[in-house]
């Protein structure tokens, strides 16, 4: 006991699993994610203290704006502490910044809808890590007026209602097994093929990849059960199960 | 062991302390012992309706503050022996209520007393958190219009995620939807939303419906709880609230318009 009270303080490490929201850069000009920042107040919310990874996938072998991003994610609050899909050199630039290179599994192409071609699909990509099966999240409880719950990087299943003044978010779909009172949200980080599954159609407000709508009273779906789905820019309120 | 049972809303006006005074007696007149406690600090009200303003020489501030024991504050109901009224301070703030003294003064009627009553003030501030920390159920009392469903629905909320069972992980809160000051002619004309209404948009069961009446404000205005306006619809309404939260069934009284009398609609009401 004498012994471990003298001796100093253990390193301890251990491991652990996090969840990040990646964030796929597609230009070279810091302004442009200065702009597609300026999102609706709900999105700005989620990214408010979020950590971020930023991918450069899309983007060509070249030296990066790494410090203009970093100071303009910083302003809308978040915390970019990663880089992914980085060539050699930029992510030498990056770790001189203190962004490791992180090769993460990708958890969006589960969300996309992607054409059915099971044949397609070789043995050695359905072993591959490409794919994420991570389950939606289940709420059983109702939401109620001043609730908001938020389900990251996956589906959303409410079975209760979510009432007036409650807000749902999911960053897949969002299926909600009950009246549908309050604002709900679908593919919150900008996948455009969410959507909004309700069995009946009350709702103060839906979005999907930051287009919204405001459905009324008079709405021929309302109180009824909808599919909600982005079409180019606009929201398509079509009636579920027909 | 005392089972705790807050009365709250959100809203303001809609029947908490009325309800909370005609409860405590109801379940005071069965045989329990119970106590009533005003959270509503520098609002005190439950002691006028109970009709002991007069007799109220230390509260429940002071038993927070450790001026006076909860004995020498609480004051024993003018008509039943075993009922309890802790007053609340009319001159200080609700800041007044720490969670420490809280817990201290609940953890004490705990042993004493078989059911305690939280009358909770109106809002989502310190003094209803405070109040409904300790429940072991909760009684929602609602009107039947839009506000005060949508203040109802945002207190369940707080209860599902800001209560002490919640916090420890415990079965939740139990939840009864008392609708209040129902007018069933009004329903029938479209003007408040009935009671099939408010239990869809809340869902949570009911406990009771207490109708419009003018007998409250006689009752409250003398400080006599209105489970005790003998005859009157509204004890009527009470007397079934407290039986059916005692585990009675009771069928539903007092939700249909009256159907006027055969002279009445002979010669006109």
């Amino acid at each position: 006991m004498t012994e471990e009270r003298t001796s100093p303080p253990q390193l301890r490490l251990s491991g652990g699993v996090f969840t990040f929201s990646v964030l796929r850069l597609e230009s070279l000009d810091p302004g442009q994610l200065e702009v597609q920042l300026k999102t609706p107040e709900p999105v700005k919310q989620f990214l408010h203290n979020a950590p971020i990874v930023l991918d450069f996938l899309h983007l060509p072998d070249q030296q990066l704006p790494l410090r203009p991003w970093m100071d303009i994610l910083r302003a809308a609050g978040c915390f970019p502490v990663g880089i992914r899909n980085a060539s050699p050199a930029q992510a030498e630039a990056a770790a001189a910044m203190g962004l490791p290179h992180l090769r993460g599994r990708e958890l969006e192409p589960a969300l996309q809808e992607t054409p059915a071609e099971p044949s397609a699909c070789s043995p050695a990509h359905t072993t591959g890590t490409g794919v994420s099966t991570e389950p939606g999240q289940i709420l059983r409880h109702p939401m109620r007026s001043g609730q908001r719950h938020y389900a990251r990087n996956r589906d959303l299943i409410c079975l209760a209602a979510v009432n007036a003044g409650a807000e749902v978010l999911a960053d897949g779909h969002l299926h909600v097994y009950a009246p549908l009172r309050g604002r709900a949200m679908a593919g919150v980080m900008g996948q455009e093929h969410s959507r909004i599954f309700c069995a009946s159609l009350e709702a103060e407000l839906i979005a999907i990849a930051g287009i919204y709508a405001m459905p009324d009273p008079g709405h021929p779906l309302w109180g009824k059960p909808a599919e909600i789905a982005l079409e180019g820019e606009q929201l398509r309120i079509m009636p579920l199960g027909t | 062991m005392a089972k705790i049972v807050v009365v709250t809303s959100g809203k303001g006006g809609v029947g908490k302390t009325t309800t909370s005074a005609a409860f405590a007696s109801g379940l005071a007149i069965r045989g329990f012992r119970t106590a009533v406690i005003d959270f509503d600090v520098g609002l005190r009200n439950l002691d006028l309706v109970m009709g002991c303003e007069r007799r109220v020489v230390y509260d429940f501030i002071n038993v927070i503050q450790g001026e006076a024991k909860l004995q020498q504050a609480l004051i024993r109901d003018r008509m039943l022996e075993k009922l309890f009224i802790l007053p609340t301070s009319q001159t200080r703030d609700k800041e007044a209520l720490t969670a420490e003294g809280v817990a201290r003064v609940m953890d004490e009627l705990h042993g004493e007393f078989d059911y305690v009553v939280c009358d909770s003030p109106a809002g989502i501030e310190t003094g209803a958190l405070r109040a409904l920390y300790h429940a072991d159920e909760a009684i929602v009392v609602t009107n039947p219009e839009v506000s005060s469903v949508r203040d109802s629905d945002r207190i369940l909320g707080i209860l599902a995620a800001k209560s002490r069972r919640a916090e420890e992980g415990k079965e939740p809160v139990r939840e009864h939807l008392l609708l209040t000051r129902y007018a069933p002619r009004r329903v029938q004309g479209g003007e408040m939303l009935s009671l099939e209404d408010v239990k869809e948009l809340l869902r949570i069961p009911l406990l009771g419906v207490i109708p419009e009446s003018e007998t409250i404000l006689q009752a409250s205005n003398q400080g006599i709880p209105a489970i005790h306006m003998k005859g009157s619809e509204v004890a009527a309404a009470y007397e079934d609230v407290v039986a059916r939260f005692l585990g009675e069934e009771k069928p539903l009284r007092f939700t249909q318009p009256e159907k006027p009398s055969f002279l009445k609609r002979l010669f006109g009401g």
